[in-house]
């Protein structure tokens, strides 16, 4: 048998060997740790990739657990799946992928960043825990693996953020997201058992061909939503966010990025696959829709006035979360509609889909240049920085790709899925795309602070000794700056081979279900 | 691989912009070109004019803090900028309040 | 009627945990609204997949019965009360470190990040 075939499973175990191994393997001494780092990343960045070529070239991969074989979804004479089934469209690759890049370039940074840390074999298993996690969500067809999986991410971010212990400001960062949200994990877990008090039967699939609408499943729909909402930081729930991305080590809050975008990929896939046209009214199309426009404005709106660099970075990436809520609501809200879906539904997911590649790529390279800004010159305070283009070019270039494509300059990657959004939202109501096209400006604005005041201006007395950081963090910076640049070279092939394929596989419900479900009953 | 984006309402193609962006590259630089060239290095047309005071040795004396920047808009959005921030109080229940309210709202909105 | 009563359990425990993390100002009360939250959630799911007279669904040697109680939420449960051991563990450890740092267990006090 072709080896491929256990790809799915492989994307899940390379990264949970690698954690648990790097306990042991952290006895080895700093430079078999690190060793041991790389080799992990690449490989679950090479199987997530080779997951999506092949997802992409066959179609929908499923996989079960345990089973006499890998696609034996249905046990003889049942006709609903009991064991646990891991399922890959399109959608999950292109997210697995995208994030697994995301973690890709944070391991390269977090190797000589985190050298004033202690106990750094722990933060190796942690990291890898976390891409467990995240990978996991991305890639279940299982409701309650889907808690599990969220509540291993959960956990293990947790200790990333709280890993400078001494800080006190780290700590409490990570005391607030783990009250909001564990409370959350626990209405997704309620939610999980109302479906399966329903229907018996928590695998999505399953459950999305039995799916029709009561009290019950209302509710379980509510607490899915606003809880992976909160999950993702979409106003107002967003509080948590500039705490916790300021205050984690510069590596880690890339991979928090992506984390949060797992949380996206939950939210659309219960409102997309698992309700589809049963859920019926407008409301919850609606609702993301709003809370998308809130996100933006409010998140850029704070971000203006924050005076450390990580904290106005983090109520941006609050902001770029509205943009994507925003497109994939439009999308959302003309999924009964073949009409209104193909005059601007599908654009609109397109550009929402191809938004949260371009999101994970810059703002996670925003996010670790914070972090070598804060290794070489030891603060984070835009107040004392500056000049500093002098001492770290490398730096600042990669920066000012970053902020210019997250402020949606063009030629860009990140103006082309805003192009997308603008001209398709306007078609749904012209205020939306008013509110996408102020948050934009403001976004360059407030950019335009960051670059002013800590990389222009009069070389400063106290930065005279700083220099450029390590290669191993600048590679770690290479790599998101590299697939920036290629977004933006081939913006029409990427829109037709990665992200069209993935907005089908959204809207393409009952290619969802039959890939599980088989074609019959 | 070289194919344009449409929108559904118009198109978008990076090359045409790389190549204008070219175009008007070389227009700035043959504009430039044509500059004064009798500048002198290390004579007093290569000292910073501070409005005729001596500048100062630090360059963070003479530097624009970020806390000012954006002040008069902030300033014209004072009454909005309160109540943003009143809201970020930092009390971790008061953010679970927020969760729970949100989940209220769309809850009653959804049964109606 | 009897047979919604476990149901009514889940609710009024479930809105201790909640009232508890809304209204107490003691970090280790919140801790343990948040335990109960879970509590709720666990309770809930052995109450789903209870049947009336069931007996433990273990089919080797099972004898003679007729029916069994569901076993897939009694799965569940084991999982999602190993996810809230290590929640609460790590919950407690933070608000140590906390006290450790701001000398306070008050949640009103600890916002040195806010704005």
């Amino acid at each position: 048998m072709n080896w491929q075939m256990h790809l799915p499973a492989l994307a899940l175990a390379v990264p949970l060997l690698g954690a648990f191994l790097s306990l042991v393997v952290g006895l080895g001494g700093r430079y078999l740790r690190n060793a041991w780092m790389v080799c992990v990343s690449i490989a679950t960045t090479a199987i997530c990739i080779m997951l999506l070529q092949r997802v992409l070239a066959g179609g929908t991969m499923v996989y079960v657990m345990g089973a006499e074989s890998w696609n034996f979804t249905l046990p003889s004479g049942l006709s609903w799946p009991i064991r646990i089934i891991i399922q890959v469209d399109a959608f999950s690759a292109f997210m697995a992928a995208t994030s697994s890049i995301a973690a890709l370039a944070g391991a390269f940074f977090s190797l000589r960043f985190m050298d004033k840390f202690t106990g750094l074999e722990k933060f190796s298993a942690l990291y890898f825990l976390l891409v467990t996690g995240m990978l996991g969500m991305q890639i279940t067809g299982d409701l309650f693996n889907f808690f599990v999986f969220l509540e291993i991410a959960s956990v293990a971010s947790f200790g990333l953020i709280a890993f400078w212990r001494d800080r006190p400001e780290a700590v409490e960062a990570s005391f607030k997201y783990m009250v909001v949200s564990t409370v959350s994990a626990m209405f997704v877990l309620i939610a999980v058992g109302f479906l399966y008090g329903r229907y018996n039967a928590v695998n999505i699939a399953a459950v999305a061909r039995m799916l029709h609408m009561g009290y019950a499943e209302k509710i379980a729909l509510v607490f899915l939503v606003v809880s992976l909402a909160m999950k993702s930081g979409a106003v107002p729930m967003h509080m948590w966010t500039p705490d916790a991305y300021a205050e984690a080590p510069a590596g880690v809050t890339c991979l928090l990025v992506a984390v949060s975008q797992a949380s996206l990929y939950g939210l659309f896939r219960v409102c997309f696959t698992l309700y589809g046209v049963t859920a019926g009214s407008v409301v919850i199309p609606w609702t993301i829709i709003i809370m998308g426009v809130l996100s933006m404005f409010i998140g850029v709106t704070m971000a203006v006035i924050q005076k450390e660099m990580k904290r106005l970075m983090a109520y941006h990436s609050v902001s770029q979360i509205g943009y994507i809520l925003l497109a994939l609501g439009v999308g959302l809200l003309s999924l009964k509609d073949p009409q209104a879906m193909a005059d601007y539904g599908f654009t609109a997911m397109k550009g929402g889909i191809f938004h949260i590649l371009n999101y994970t790529m810059y703002k996670g390279l925003l996010f670790l240049s914070a972090g070598a800004v804060f290794y070489s010159a030891g603060t984070r305070d835009l107040n004392e920085l500056g000049g500093l283009a002098r001492n770290m070019p490398q730096t600042t270039f990669m920066f000012v790709i970053a902020a210019a494509a997250i402020a949606g300059l063009p030629p860009f990657n990140g103006f082309v899925s805003k192009l997308l959004i603008y001209q398709t939202t306007f078609a749904v109501y012209p205020l939306l795309a008013v509110a996408a096209l102020v948050t934009s400006v403001l976004t360059l604005a407030s950019f335009v602070k960051v670059f002013q005041t800590a990389f222009l201006g009069p070389a400063r007395k106290t930065f005279e000794k700083v220099v450029e950081v390590p290669a191993s963090m600048l590679l770690g910076m290479a790599v998101l700056t590299l697939v920036i640049v290629v977004l933006t070279l081939f913006p029409g092939w990427t829109l037709s081979h990665l992200v069209e394929p993935a907005a089908k596989a959204l809207i393409d419900q009952s290619g969802y279900i039959s890939a599980v479900m088989g074609g019959g009953l | 691989m070289w194919e344009k984006v449409y929108s559904g309402f118009g198109y978008w193609d990076v090359y045409l912009w790389l190549l204008f962006f070219a175009i008007a590259s070389a227009v700035v630089l043959f504009i430039r070109s044509k500059g004064r060239s009798d500048y002198k290095e290390g004579t007093e047309q290569d000292e910073i004019f501070y409005g005729s005071n001596i500048v100062p040795e630090d360059g963070g004396d003479i530097a624009v803090p970020a806390a000012s920047a954006y002040w008069g808009f902030v300033e014209a959005l004072k009454p909005y900028y309160n109540w943003l921030i009143e809201l970020h109080t930092g009390i971790a229940s008061e953010y679970v309040g927020y969760f729970m309210l949100t989940l209220a709202v769309v809850a009653v909105l959804v049964l109606l | 009627m009897t047979g919604n009563a476990p149901f009514l359990v889940v609710g009024v425990i479930f809105l201790l945990g909640l009232y508890a993390i809304l209204t107490e100002r003691n970090l280790i009360k919140i801790a343990i609204g948040i335990s109960l939250l879970e509590a709720s959630a666990n309770l809930l799911l052995i109450v789903l997949g209870y049947r009336t007279g069931g007996s433990v669904p273990i089919f080797t040697l099972a004898g003679d019965v007729g029916t069994m109680v569901l076993p897939t939420p009694q799965a569940l449960t084991l999982t999602a009360i190993v996810i809230g051991l290590a929640t609460s563990a790590l919950l407690l450890s933070l608000v140590m470190l906390l006290y450790r740092h701001y000398g306070t267990l008050d949640v009103r006090e600890i916002r040195r990040l806010r704005g």
